[in-house]
C-alpha cells in the first residue's frame, strides 16, 4: 500500500486475516484439544427436520451404558433440542448462535470449555439445521455424519454435493415414508455415492431406532458389546 | 445470514486492530473476497455497516475486491480461472465449479475461497511520531 496520499495523521495498517483459513485453524485447535484428552467427536448435520435430534437421541441411547456422552446442540434461538437428548441423561450444551445460520469453531469452544473432557469419551455436536452455510464452518470433529431424510425430495444429495463430500457416513432418513414421498432410497443412496464414493451409506428410520446399529457401525464406535452384527462395511437396509 | 457472521467477523477484527493500534477514527477498510465464499458483496457491505455503527469505524469507507475462482483440474489437469456465475440460486445452493475444459466436477481450489481483511487506514488522536 502507498503512503503517499495520506493526509496528516491517516497511516495504513495491514492486517491480511483470511477469515475462511481462520475457520479451519479453529476447528484444528478445537481438534487438537479433543486429542489431548482421547474425546472421539462426531458432528451431525441435516436440514431443519431430518431428524438429527432423533438419530443422536437413538446413538445416545445405544451407547451409553459404554461411553461417556456429551452433546453439543447448536440452535438458532430454542432449546428443544437440548431438552430432547438431555432426557436420554447426558450433559448437553446448547448453543444459541443467535441468528447465525451454522456453528462455527469458535462457538464450539466455547461449549467445549463447559465440558469436563476428561469425563468425556464421545462428543457429538448438533450443527444448526443447514446444508450449506456449515459446509463453510467446520467445528472440529474426527468423523461427520450427513443427514438426509426422503421428505426433502429426492435431489438432496445432487443439490448438495460440497456438504456430501466432507461427510465420512450419510444417512438417508424416514425410509418409512419413501413410499408416500415416491422417493426411491435405492436411487437417493446411488446419487450420494456418486459424488461422493467413499462414503458410507445407510438407511434409517431414526424414529423406530431402524438403521442405528448400521450408523454407529459406519462411524467405527461398535463396540464388542453394542450388538450390531455386521462389520465396518454397512451398506444399510435398502441402499 | 452467512454474510452476518462474515460481517461480525471483520468488524471484530477491524475494532481490534484500531483498538490495540490506538486509532481515534477508521477512514478505510480493503477486503478481499472470493467468489467460493458465496457471500454477496453488496450484502457484505451493507452488514458490515451495521455491525460498525456507533464504532470508530462507523465513516469508514468499505472497499471489496472480488477475488476470482481459480482451480486446477484433478481430471485435465486444467488450471485457471472459473466463472462463477451471478445468480440468486446460489444463495439457496451451493455452486459447484466444474472444468472449463473436461466438465469434470473434481477441481482443487487455488484461490477464491478467501474473506481476507486486507487493511485498514486509520487517523490518530495525534501524529504518530514515526509519521
Amino acid at each position: 500500500m502507498s503512503d503517499s496520499n495520506l493526509s496528516d495523521n491517516s497511516r495504513d495498517i495491514i492486517i491480511d486475516v483470511d477469515l475462511h483459513r481462520r475457520t479451519s485453524e479453529l476447528a484444528d485447535e478445537n481438534l487438537s484439544l479433543l486429542d489431548e484428552h482421547g474425546v472421539t467427536a462426531m458432528d451431525v448435520l441435516g436440514s431443519v427436520g431430518s431428524g438429527k435430534t432423533t438419530l443422536i437421541g437413538q446413538i445416545v441411547r445405544r451407547l451409553r451404558d459404554r461411553l461417556s456422552i456429551a452433546v453439543i446442540a447448536g440452535d438458532i434461538t430454542t432449546r428443544i433440542d437440548a431438552d430432547r437428548i438431555e432426557r436420554e441423561g447426558v450433559p448437553v450444551i446448547q448453543i444459541q448462535t443467535g441468528g447465525a445460520c451454522h456453528l462455527d469453531g469458535e462457538l464450539v469452544r466455547r461449549g467445549l470449555e463447559r465440558l469436563d473432557l476428561d469425563a468425556v469419551d464421545l462428543l457429538i455436536v448438533e450443527n444448526v439445521g443447514n446444508l450449506i452455510c456449515p459446509a463453510a464452518f467446520p467445528v472440529g470433529s474426527h468423523r461427520r455424519v450427513v443427514l438426509l431424510s426422503v421428505t426433502e425430495g429426492p435431489y438432496m444429495a445432487v443439490k448438495h454435493p460440497i456438504m456430501v463430500r466432507q461427510a465420512d457416513v450419510a444417512g438417508i432418513n424416514k425410509i418409512d415414508l419413501a413410499d408416500a414421498m415416491e422417493v426411491d432410497v435405492a436411487k437417493l443412496a446411488e446419487d450420494v455415492r456418486s459424488v461422493h464414493p467413499e462414503i458410507e451409506v445407510v438407511a434409517t428410520n431414526a424414529r423406530a431406532g431402524e438403521g442405528i446399529d448400521e450408523v454407529i457401525a459406519a462411524l467405527g464406535l461398535s463396540g464388542a458389546n453394542s450388538g450390531s452384527d455386521g462389520p465396518t462395511e454397512n451398506e444399510g437396509r435398502d441402499a | 445470514m452467512h454474510d452476518v457472521a462474515a460481517a461480525q467477523q471483520i468488524a471484530a477484527t477491524v475494532l481490534q486492530t484500531a483498538n490495540e493500534q490506538e486509532a481515534e477514527l477508521v477512514r478505510r477498510i480493503e477486503i478481499a473476497l472470493g467468489a467460493m465464499t458465496m457471500i454477496d458483496a453488496e450484502q457484505l457491505e451493507f452488514w458490515l455497516k451495521q455491525g460498525l455503527r456507533g464504532t470508530v469505524a462507523d465513516d469508514a469507507t468499505i472497499v471489496i475486491e472480488q477475488m476470482p475462482l481459480r482451480a486446477r483440474c484433478r481430471s485435465c489437469k486444467y488450471e485457471g480461472e472459473i466463472e462463477v456465475p451471478d445468480d440468486p440460486i446460489y444463495h439457496l445452493m451451493p455452486f459447484v465449479p466444474t472444468c472449463p475444459e473436461c466438465g469434470a466436477d473434481q477441481l482443487e481450489v487455488l484461490g477464491g475461497a478467501e474473506c481476507v481483511v486486507r487493511s485498514i487506514r486509520v487517523s490518530d488522536a495525534e501524529i504518530a511520531d514515526e509519521a
